[in-house]
Formats: structure tokens, C-alpha cells, sequence
């Protein structure tokens, strides 16, 4: 039963857990891994888009290819296909 | 001399101090990256001489762009400097992992905190922030020069051994300093791979830096305000219907007071004011000389050209004012997300948006501020692009010639010009992208800083700067180019007076020859030919350059429309679609000599090369299309060009539409290569 309880905890994470670049409107997300550690990850780290981090979606661009995000009080403009990288979960 | 380095994030007041302890007058702005290079200035304190070094802004000691390289390699190549690190008051835990990292390395750092806006998001105890990191932290306003006299006093200060308590945490072969960067990944501080770290070692620092800053905030700390940044102004700027209309919109009320209501006014004035300076001195000279060439010399060439352009001043200064209004406004991080969509089609990034809007002042120092970008081929195409955007030195031009011709409607003439170099730089953008210089994968970073207003000193600073930059070019440059170009038309290769022996110039002998190389843009005149060669080094000579072919004296802008309409209309320009063509020509052909040179300090010889020579073919054959298409709309009527126009363009898009079909059936067959749309099909 525990174990059974365990794989569900565990999937309904993994249902839960999508990428940041998928992410909607208005909605509050909190990162959970990086998919890479390549230099752009490097620069969301100094930016402080850390692992346990809340990161909120302010706004999209019209073809919703750049997002601007709320993180550690402050605003941030980023493009969605970088966005790939950090997966995040609602 | 005691060296001292201003290191901070970007857009964190680095310049604005540098500017206000040393008296300066740097460019700045309120934006990411307007500083991409080292500036040094000494100043003097309590008799004690500092050296100062203002650095671009970075994140942490790993440089991940060009000008962060340049920062970090300063930092990294001199020891036990002073490092005055300039804080964002209200973006204090982003900025503070910077602090973090320099305090790791063990640099003797002073916190100078700077409040930019009068609201404030933190309430800070800096006395405990101090004692906590073991540095001076000292409060300062940089562009209100408060707290500056505690800075240079914190200067001769020494700091207390700083300890990091979250450092024992990491482990690992190496000790010191060498964990640290072993944790970090960085390849240029060991160039091999290390293997005793973890492999989220990245995280781990990261997440330890921010963890003891949080702490740090939560101590001596307490948030009162809002998110950094946010503003209700961003519904009506960033709304994705509303955001590219509004931006139209501010750059048609810029252009229009630039170039016509309150632009033109002052220029009228400052024209007559110089008419009226000049007139006694010309009667002076011809009393003194008589009408000799000497007379000439002055009175044409010197007074005569250089007033012509000089009254354009209000026109040049006002259109770098507006434009550096936007800058301190943080306006342009805003466009540069709007145009993120937009120019990544064609394959430059949304920070192009900035080099390029500055690349309507001046093309020189826009290009320079293409080093900003991350991606090596966009930062290429970006400065290749820039002076296809009309430079504020093309205004003399299109203020007299298309004055000229177009009377009031001047002003769908000039909007159509910069319209067009637009255009222009698109097609090539997209042609560039698709061949030569295709982007690698966009990485669009970009921090919004907060809405503010420029200070009126700031505002009387930007103008006394460019004025004082537009007088010293009028006065050394275009001065020398008048002169030169007077004595290349008024003596003939045997050095005897035109006037009088009746000879050719060598200036029109010059031009003689080369004028069949634009007949087919339809104006073979040389006078017009060399008024293009001399604006090579300059724009702004090429209405001079035709004052002086004309006699005109100084100041009279006026006349030299009059003149080139009323006597010279069938010498100079053959009809309406000749001038067009010229103007268009002037647009785009290869930019001055100060861009060329900077060109090539930014991308190098090679593209420099490249850069030039597309220029001139590109304005030859736009201007060519242009004079052909008007030319044929003069003789057969508007009507019928217009519908032959629109038949060849659907022939094109026919013809576009077949290739791209069969292509993507080729694709299909073979199943090599195969394309995001083609792979929907086969799911």
C-alpha cells in the first residue's frame, strides 16, 4: 500500500511537472530541475532562477515567444525556447 | 595612484557614479548594456589620488558575453584594488550575489547601495548589512551625488576578513578559491573538466549564494514595496494588440517634432540669426578682397557650408534628445520584448531594436552598442544593418533637396525615406539570415528596470553633449572637407582659377568621369557625383558641397532648394523621379568614414569589407528600381504602372508558392530533412 502510494505521489508529480516555456498566463509556477547545465542555465542560476525558486508568468509577446516572468522580486524577459530547459511544476 | 573599479549588475548606476566622482559625461541610460567598454578618469580626494575604472555590467565572475569579458578580465587581472560594488537598492537579492562573488575571491569590496527611485522596495539596516558581509556598505544616490563624500572616505578604509558560513558546505579535492570555481564549471579558470564535484554543482553554489542572501535580507532587511520593475503603464505598452501601435505612435510624434513643428521653428531662427551674423562679415571681406577667390574661399566654402549644415543643429540635437529621453525611461526595454517576435523572423534579436533606433541619431556610436548581443551572428548583422537606418546627419539633405521638390509634402517624402531604409534592412536581414549569417539558437535575456524620468540637468547634459560633438565635427571635418573640395572645384589640374581662365575643375573632371556610373539612376551630373564622393567622410557635406556649386552664401538654406529648383532643375535633376532616386541613393549608400572605422573595430575587416560593398549595390540597385518605376509613372500614368506592378508581384508570389510546394513534396518522399510542418502531416 505505501509503495502504491508512493508511485502515485510520484506520477501525479510527473503529471504535474511541466516545462516553464509551457506555462500560462498569470500563473505561479515553482522550478524543480534544469534539463542541462549549459552557459544559459549558468546565467538563469546567477539571475536567480535557483531550484525551489517561485517564478511567476507576467506577460507574453504576441506570438507568445518571449515571456516576462516575475522571480525574486523582480521582472525578467525571456525567450520561450530557453525556457525548454527548466521544468517547473504547478 | 590608487586604482578603484565600479563593478555592478547592469543597470545598477555604474556610469552615473563614474560620471559624478570624476565630473564626467558619459553616455547612460535605463537600460541593460549601455557601457561596453572600460572608461578611466582620476579624481582627487583629501589630496589622495584615485584612478577610477567603470566596467559593463555582470551577473558573477563567469563571462558569458563579449563586454562581460572585458569586465570580468579587468576584475580578474589586477589584485588588492579597491572594487566599489554599486547596488540596485530595490533589486538588492539579484545584486547582491555579484557582491557574493567578488567577496569569494577575496576582492576588498565597498557596497555602495544606490538609490535610483524615490520609492523604495527595501528599508535596509546597513550598519548590520556591513557587519554581517564584513565590507563598508555605504548608501549612496550617484545622480544626486548624496553619500559620495562617505564613499571616497570608505575608500581609504580596510575591511575585516570576510566570512562566508554556506562556503563550508562545499567539499571536494581542491580547496579555497579552487572549489569555488571547480563548483562553478568554469572552463576558463581550469581549461579542463573537473571531476570531484557533483554534478549539479552549478545548483548547489547557486542555490547556497541565494540561500545566504535571503538570510542576509531577512536580518537586515524589511520589504515595503512592489516587484522591481512592475508598472500599470506595461497594460497599455506590452498589451499584444496595443504595444506596436503605441510604439508607432511615439516615434511619429518624435519625427514630427524633429524634423517639422518645433524642429523646423528653431531652425528658421537659428537660419536667420546666422544670415544675420554673416552678412556684415561677407560684406567686410568683399570690401577687403574684393571679388577674388580669396573672397570666395571664405565667403562659399567656409562661411557659406559650414552655416548650411550649422543650421540643421536644432533639428540633430532635438532627435538625439527624444531619443535619449526614451532611453532614460526604460521604454526600450520594452520594445526590445515587443520586437522579440518580430526580429527573430529575420533573425536578429529584440536588442537589435536599440542599436538600431540609436543608429537614427548617429550610425557610429549605434554600432558600437551592438556588442550587447549574445549571438556572435546577430551582433554581425545588427551592425551591418545600422546604417541602413537613417542617420540624423542625412536630415540636411532630405530638408533641402526633397524641400525642393516636394514642398509641403516633404513630410510623406521624409517618412517614406526612413520607412524605406527600414525596409531595406529587413530584406537584407532575411537574405543575410537565410545565406551567410544564419543565427544560432536566440537566447533573449533581458531584465525590465523600472519607468523613470529624466532629470532636467540630465536632459541640458545630452544636449550640451551632442551640440558640443555636432560643433567640433562642423569645425574640424566638414570645415576641412568645405575647404578642400572648394580648391578641388575652383582650380583645374593646371592650378589656375576657374572663374577667370574658363578650364575645367578637377573636382568636375573628377566627376565628369564617374557621372556615367549613375546615368542609369538618372543623375549624371558632376557636381551631384562629387557632392556623393565628399559625402563619404561625412554626410551632412553633401548639401554643403551643392551650396558651394551654387554660390550660395551662408546660411541661406533656403536658396539652395530655390537655386537647384528654379535655375539648376534641368543640370541637377532631370525630373522628380531623378531626385527621388538621389535621395534614396543618399539613403543608403555606403555610410561615413567614422562608421566604416567602426564597423571595423567591431566586426572586423572582413564584414567591414562585405558591409561596404553591399551599401553601394544595394543603394544602386534600389535607387535604380525607384527612378524606374517613378520615371515609367511619369510618362504612362499612375493607373497603369500600378496594375503591371501588381501583375509581376502575383507571377512572383505564384511562382514563390509552386517552388515551396514541390519542395515540401520532395521532403515528404525521402523523408531526409524532414521539417516541423512535414512531420504534423506524418503524425
Amino acid at each position: 500500500m505505501a509503495n502504491f502510494l508512493e508511485y502515485f505521489f510520484f506520477a501525479l508529480i510527473i503529471y504535474y511537472m511541466i516545462t516553464l516555456d509551457k506555462g500560462k498566463l498569470k500563473k505561479e509556477y515553482k522550478i524543480e530541475k534544469f534539463l542541462d547545465h549549459s552557459t544559459i542555465v549558468r546565467r538563469f542560476l546567477e539571475l536567480g532562477l535557483t531550484v525551489g525558486q517561485k517564478v511567476k508568468v507576467v506577460a507574453t509577446s504576441l506570438q507568445k515567444k518571449v515571456f516576462l516572468i516575475e522571480v525574486r522580486g523582480y521582472l525578467l524577459s525571456i525567450r520561450t525556447s530557453l525556457l525548454e530547459k527548466v521544468v517547473v511544476s504547478q | 595612484m590608487k586604482e578603484v573599479l565600479l563593478v555592478g549588475n547592469p543597470n545598477s548606476g555604474k556610469t552615473t557614479l563614474f560620471n559624478s566622482l570624476t565630473s564626467s559625461n558619459e553616455h547612460i541610460g535605463n537600460w541593460h548594456g549601455v557601457t561596453v567598454e572600460t572608461k578611466q578618469k582620476a579624481f582627487e580626494f583629501e589630496g589622495e589620488k584615485f584612478l577610477l575604472v567603470d566596467t559593463p555590467g555582470i551577473y558573477s565572475l563567469c563571462a558569458l558575453s563579449f563586454e562581460e569579458e572585458v569586465a570580468v578580465n579587468t576584475i580578474l587581472s589586477k589584485k588588492n584594488q579597491k572594487i566599489i560594488n554599486i547596488c540596485d537598492k530595490n533589486n538588492l537579492q539579484r545584486n547582491l550575489y555579484l557582491t557574493l562573488c567578488l567577496l569569494e575571491r577575496g576582492c576588498d569590496v565597498i557596497l555602495a547601495i544606490n538609490e535610483i527611485d524615490k520609492k523604495s522596495i527595501y528599508k535596509i539596516d546597513y550598519k548590520q548589512l556591513g557587519e554581517k558581509l564584513g565590507v563598508e556598505v555605504v548608501c549612496i544616490n550617484a545622480e544626486k551625488k548624496v553619500g559620495l563624500f562617505d564613499l571616497k572616505k570608505a575608500l581609504s578604509k580596510k575591511n575585516k576578513k570576510t566570512k562566508l558560513p554556506y562556503l563550508k558546505q562545499l567539499s571536494g579535492e581542491l580547496q579555497g578559491y579552487d572549489l569555488i570555481k571547480a563548483y562553478e564549471k568554469d572552463e576558463k579558470y581550469f581549461k579542463q573538466e573537473i571531476s570531484s564535484v557533483p554534478d549539479d554543482s552549478l545548483e548547489i553554489i547557486a542555490k547556497l549564494r541565494y540561500g545566504y542572501i535571503e538570510e542576509l535580507l531577512s536580518s537586515c532587511t524589511k520589504k515595503t514595496g512592489d516587484v522591481y520593475g512592475k508598472s500599470r503603464l506595461d497594460r497599455i505598452f506590452l498589451n499584444k494588440w496595443l504595444a506596436l501601435p503605441m510604439f508607432l505612435l511615439v516615434l511619429s510624434i518624435i519625427f514630427y517634432l524633429t524634423f517639422f513643428s518645433l524642429g523646423s521653428f528653431l531652425s528658421d531662427i537659428l537660419q536667420n540669426f546666422l544670415s544675420w551674423v554673416t552678412r556684415p562679415l561677407t560684406d567686410w571681406l568683399f570690401d577687403v578682397c574684393g571679388n577674388t577667390w580669396i573672397f570666395d574661399l571664405f565667403n562659399v566654402a567656409i562661411l557659406g557650408g559650414v552655416a548650411t549644415v550649422l543650421s540643421f543643429l536644432p533639428q540633430v540635437v532635438l532627435l538625439f534628445f527624444f531619443l535619449s529621453i526614451l532611453e532614460d525611461s526604460g521604454y526600450m526595454a520594452r520594445i526590445a520584448f515587443v520586437f522579440e517576435d518580430i526580429l527573430g523572423r529575420i533573425g536578429l534579436s529584440g536588442k537589435s531594436v536599440y542599436t538600431l533606433l540609436m543608429g537614427f541619431g548617429c550610425s557610429t556610436s549605434a554600432i558600437m552598442t551592438a556588442r550587447n548581443m549574445d549571438d556572435k551572428n546577430a551582433k554581425i548583422k545588427t551592425a551591418i544593418l545600422c546604417p541602413y537606418m537613417s542617420c540624423s546627419a542625412k536630415i540636411p539633405i532630405y530638408t533641402v533637396l526633397g524641400g525642393a521638390f516636394f514642398g509641403a509634402s516633404n513630410l510623406l517624402c521624409i517618412i517614406g525615406l526612413y520607412l524605406l531604409g527600414v525596409v531595406v534592412a529587413i530584406a537584407i536581414s532575411k537574405i543575410l539570415d537565410s545565406t551567410i549569417l544564419k543565427s544560432e539558437k536566440q537566447s533573449f535575456i533581458l531584465e525590465f528596470p523600472p519607468y523613470r524620468t529624466t532629470s532636467l540637468k540630465r536632459v541640458f547634459k545630452t544636449l550640451w553633449k551632442n551640440t558640443k560633438s555636432f560643433l567640433l565635427k562642423v569645425g574640424s571635418v566638414m570645415l576641412s572637407m568645405n575647404v578642400i573640395i572648394w580648391l578641388l572645384s575652383a582650380f583645374s589640374f593646371k592650378f589656375s582659377y576657374v572663374a577667370t581662365s574658363g578650364e575645367p575643375s578637377m573636382l568636375e573632371s573628377i566627376g565628369k568621369f564617374l557621372a556615367p556610373i549613375f546615368t542609369p539612376l538618372g543623375f549624371n551630373n558632376w557636381a551631384i557625383v562629387s557632392a556623393l564622393l565628399a559625402g563619404l567622410v561625412a554626410k551632412e557635406v553633401v548639401v554643403s558641397s551643392i551650396a558651394m556649386f551654387n554660390g550660395i552664401d551662408a546660411g541661406a538654406t533656403k536658396l539652395i532648394s530655390e537655386s537647384i529648383l528654379v535655375s539648376s532643375n534641368l543640370v541637377y535633376f532631370s525630373s522628380v523621379s531623378s531626385i527621388l532616386s538621389f535621395l534614396v541613393f543618399c539613403l543608403l549608400y555606403t555610410p561615413c568614414v567614422a562608421s566604416i572605422s567602426m564597423l571595423n573595430h567591431e566586426i572586423g575587416k572582413k564584414w567591414t569589407l562585405f558591409s561596404v560593398v553591399l551599401q553601394f549595390f544595394t543603394a544602386y540597385l534600389v535607387s535604380f528600381v525607384i527612378y524606374t518605376i517613378s520615371f515609367a509613372i511619369e510618362i504612362f500614368g499612375f493607373v497603369k504602372i500600378f496594375l503591371l506592378l501588381l501583375a509581376i508581384l502575383s507571377i512572383i508570389l505564384a511562382i514563390w508558392f509552386v517552388v515551396r510546394k514541390v519542395r515540401k513534396k520532395e521532403i515528404c518522399a525521402n523523408c531526409e530533412g524532414c521539417k516541423k510542418s512535414c512531420n504534423k502531416r506524418r503524425k
